[in-house]
């Protein structure tokens, strides 16, 4: 099969996979963890096959016309950087889905897990494969739904919904704000195609390049949890472990580093990019490194350093050096090959002692010497000691930083200065975990947690070997340069690179720096309690979480009170907002209108004696109504009205018309007895002065309303092109007699078809309405308590 | 509130209301009818339904079949579009000529289309009928 084929095939069977897994209800057998690794194994293992020729500059390419008429297309490649985001969202999915099968062990909705994990992994495959920006966008709002449905999985948990709401709420608005850029985008290159896109010359030059620019930044910061915008991601670790090593670290979240990385050709010519991308970044780096510390709360620890190694990546990316791209590559793999572990080994720990808390854990490497040994390595590799994969990650930031110093001095020193203190926070932060959770002795903490529940190898098997590749890849650099990080540096650059990767270089300064920044990092280590004092004491107003729940509510709150104007009170208050919102704005164009020129009105032959008579009838059936004693009486009355109306239609020769306004009476006047029958009589309150005066004023004006638009509608002529349109193509070309019933079911097909949706939907409307007058008694919250999310302390 | 003399008209009225909707329905096209007063019709004969035999009864028989029918509706006005998609774009009406014997029936994607509207309209206004004529025993609503 040609490799091409391959590619969709790939992401069709995942999709086709996910429902599958949900109907077989894996809960049942034990190991389905190792069947549900299979499809994401494959791919890695194609993955691997593709490698040789995509080093040497051969993408794998295929194009399949979607809708044509608005430029999209299903289009894919398989390029260097795309490669390495692969394997990266199938190797780690292979081990999350190994997991996922012993994490949720005899749970019921771990089939419903894992079908959302594979439509993901689609989504996610997507997204970096494509060569089309708004099949990328689909691919892009697809990891947001299923984001949202994967971190609100324990639905009846409030947090986990709030934190949902939250993430889903920051990354499709971002997402939305990305779609408007893409366009403005690709209708100046004139191509949606990104190779195309990035093959377009002097793109800078066309016009709204900045804007179009800065969107697509709004949508890459606030998937990969940028600040502002960052303070989604820890609320995401509500989630279930499994999403949260695969989506909320390994993959999703650096869905916009990917896009980022992959228009950097195009957009890094855009003098918002440089210092955009330095400050969001730099400030990222710093506030999730620095804060960290914060929790006791393992998943919220991992998730702010998540944040802080997002801005990492973001940051390098604001330079156009070699350096830096080659630093971009080796971070991402680096941080998806020890984050994503220490996840699942979170996960494992809660599974087995039933808490994350580190003050209640300890002495996990004697209690579970595999996973000690696995978290261990992760967590000297995040520390950056050589000679771990995060010890190469290291040195390439600094390097890339060393080397922009070397131009610009003080913001170079500045720079450096940055990454320092990331570093070594990172030292801190690695140390504290493994100091506190695996190596202190358990008689030295009050109240420590045991093993209960000792995880079957297996479980422990996804992490360990993931932890495994990233222990050997700094022991196969020249082949890792030349068949990954070469090629994806290349895409990033735009043109043909090569990585030159070592572990020792030397006592070079970046060396040294290095060095010192894991010396620093042991004095976090040592001074931690005081760090974490001083981090709890900061406002919590500050924070992200607050501010949006503030904006959020508050909208909320406005909905309720512009709710309460117009639609409070008793029925015909409410119709009156409606009929006086009609006068108003139908008013002005009429009071505009100069009746004398534009509307020519033939008023000697207005009517005939007969519609005269018809009129006086349905007025005087109108009058009975009002002063009607009894509600019975006025519903008869009323029916004489709708009667009346039917009748001018008989006249006036539209049997069409008439047969449908007898009906519609007909069922109205029993609906309206069916109603009033269930209002008990003497419910009626008796009429205030200005209830009668409101009365007076809406229907002089409704009534004056109808009068002129009458009139409007006598002097303005149809244009007679579409009444000759119809006759004359209604029995040729649309094989009916019937004009009426032609427009509707074919001419106008469209409307009818809309018509009767908004029917469907307002009895689906009217069913919940009558359904929820007997809930009425339990009322509806949808502010959930205050809240500090993956947060226990 | 089953009445006596609506129950022994209904047992007449109601077959001939169907017969009558179905009437309109099929001469839509070409004279006075169609989907929409069709759909009418037949919705007016379950209102007699609910008056003579009470809603109870209504919607013991009938009462889980209306909101599939809204969708079922919804589909063949979608097919009836989608049809077209195939020939050329969205909504364009496509004609098959039966011929049984010396008949000649001439049926289209508009037909399919005003069924679907003819089925919306007798489920959602029956719905709405029986929603708005269910008693509850709770006196204060």
């Amino acid at each position: 099969m040609q490799s091409s084929s391959i590619l969709l095939l790939s992401i069709f069977s995942l999709i086709v996979v996910s429902p599958l897994f949900w109907l077989v209800r894996p809960h049942r057998f034990r190991h389905f963890g190792w069947i549900a690794a299979i499809p994401p194994a494959l791919i890695t293992g194609w993955l691997f096959s593709q490698m040789g020729a995509i080093a040497e500059g051969r993408p794998v390419t295929v194009a399949i016309d979607w809708v044509p008429q608005f430029g999209l297309q299903l289009s894919f490649m398989l390029d260097g950087l795309a490669l390495l985001f692969g394997l990266i969202i199938a190797g780690i999915g292979t081990a999350v889905a190994l997991y996922t099968g012993y994490y949720f062990e005899h749970n019921p909705r771990q089939g419903y897990f894992y079908s959302l994990l594979f439509l993901f992994m689609a989504s996610m495959l997507g997204i970096v494969w494509s060569d089309n920006l708004l099949t990328l966008f689909i691919f892009w709002e697809g990891t947001s739904i299923t984001s949202y449905l994967l971190i609100a999985f324990n639905d009846e948990d409030p947090n986990a919904v709030a934190g949902g709401r939250r993430a889903f709420i920051m990354t499709a608005a971002g997402g939305l704000a990305m779609l408007f850029g893409m366009i403005i985008l690709g209708s100046n290159a004139g191509t949606y195609s990104i190779s195309g896109i990035l093959q377009t010359p002097n793109l800078a030059a066309t016009p709204y390049f900045s804007a179009a620019v800065g969107l697509i930044l709004l949508g890459a910061f606030t998937k990969s949890a940028q600040f502002p915008f960052h303070f989604w991601l820890p609320g995401a670790m509500a989630a279930p472990t499994p999403a949260s090593a695969y989506l909320h670290s390994a993959t999703m979240v650096k869905a916009g580093v990917y896009l980022l990385a992959r228009m950097h050709p195009a957009l890094s010519d855009s003098p918002i990019w440089f210092w955009t991308l330095l400050i969001v970044g730099g400030i990222t780096m710093l506030l999730g490194a620095i804060t960290a510390l914060r929790y006791y709360d393992m998943k919220a620890i991992l998730a702010y350093a998540t944040v802080s190694q997002l801005g990492v990546l973001v940051f390098l990316l604001a330079f156009s050096s070699e350096y830096a791209y080659i630093a971009v590559v080796v971070g991402i793999l680096a941080h998806a090959l020890y984050k994503g572990p220490l996840f699942l080994v979170a996960g494992i720990i809660d599974h087995a002692t039933g808490t994350r808390d580190l003050r209640r854990l300890s002495g996990m490497l004697s209690a579970m010497p595999l996973l000690g040994v696995t978290a261990a390595l992760a967590l000297i590799s995040m520390a950056g000691i050589p000679p771990l994969f995060g010890f190469l990650a290291k040195e390439t930031l600094l390097e890339s930083a060393f080397h922009y110093m070397e131009h610009n001095g003080a913001l170079g020193w500045g720079l450096i200065l940055a990454a320092v203190v990331v570093g070594l926070f990172f030292v801190g932060i690695a140390l504290t975990l493994l100091w506190e959770i695996f190596l202190r002795k358990p008689a030295d903490v009050h109240g420590t947690a045991p093993v209960q529940h000792a995880p079957s190898l297996s479980f422990m098997l996804g992490p360990a070997a993931l932890v495994t590749a990233g222990t050997a890849i700094p022991f196969a650099l020249p082949w890792m340069s030349h068949n990954v990080f070469g090629p994806a540096a290349s895409s990033i650059g735009g043109e043909a690179l090569e990585a030159h990767l070592a572990l020792w270089h030397g006592f070079t300064p970046v060396f040294l720096t290095s060095l010192a920044a894991i010396a620093l990092g042991a004095l976090v280590f040592a001074l931690r309690e005081r760090i974490r004092a001083a981090l709890t004491s900061l406002p919590r107003n500050l924070t992200g979480v607050f501010i949006f729940d503030k904006v959020i509510y508050g909208i909320y709150d406005l909905a309720k009170l512009s709710t309460r104007i117009v639609q409070g009170g008793t029925l015909a208050s409410q119709a009156s907002v409606v009929m006086l919102a009609a006068v108003a704005v139908l008013g002005v164009t009429l009071y505009r209108t100069n009746w004398a020129t534009d509307l020519p009105i033939d008023w000697t032959n207005l009517a005939s004696i007969s519609e005269i008579i018809l009129a006086l009838l349905a007025a005087i059936a109108a009058y009975v109504t009002v002063i009607a004693r009894t509600r019975l009486n006025a519903i008869i009355s009323i029916g004489v009205v709708g009667i009346t109306v039917t009748l001018f239609y008989v006249f006036f020769s539209a049997p069409d018309l008439a047969l449908t306004q007898l009906l519609v009476d007909a069922l109205t006047v029993v609906l309206l007895v069916l109603v009033f029958y269930r209002i008990p009589p003497a419910n009626l309150p008796p009429i205030t002065t200005f209830t009668r005066l409101r009365n007076l004023i809406v229907s002089l004006g409704a009534g004056a309303l109808g009068v002129f638009l009458v009139l409007y509608s006598i002097g303005e002529p149809f244009s007679p092109r579409i009444a000759d349109y119809f006759l004359l193509n209604s029995s040729g070309a649309a094989h009916g007699a019937n004009i009426v019933n032609v427009i509707l079911v074919d001419f106008r097909g469209f409307d009818t078809m809309g018509e009767i949706t908004v029917l469907a939907i307002a009895a689906v409307g009217g069913y919940a309405l009558l359904r929820s007058i007997r809930l009425r008694s339990q009322p509806i919250n949808l502010r959930p308590e205050p809240d500090e999310p993956a947060e226990k302390e | 509130m089953p009445e006596l003399y609506l129950r022994l008209l209904d047992r007449v009225l109601t077959p001939i209301l169907f017969i009558v909707a179905l009437f309109l329905f099929l001469r839509g096209h070409n004279a006075p009818g169609g989907g929409f007063i069709a759909g009418l019709v037949a919705a007016a004969a379950f209102m007699l339904q609910i008056l003579s035999r009470g809603d109870d009864y209504v919607r013991e028989h009938f009462g889980r079949y209306l909101h599939p029918l809204t969708g079922i509706g919804l589909l063949c006005a979608a097919t009836a579009a989608l049809i077209g998609l195939s020939h050329g774009s969205f909504f364009t009406s496509v004609w098959i000529t039966f011929h049984i014997g010396a008949l000649e029936i001439e049926q289209g994607t508009p037909a399919l289309f005003d069924l679907g509207v003819m089925l919306v309209v007798i489920s959602v206004v029956t719905s709405f009928l029986l929603g708005l004529s269910k008693r509850d025993e709770d006196p204060g609503l």
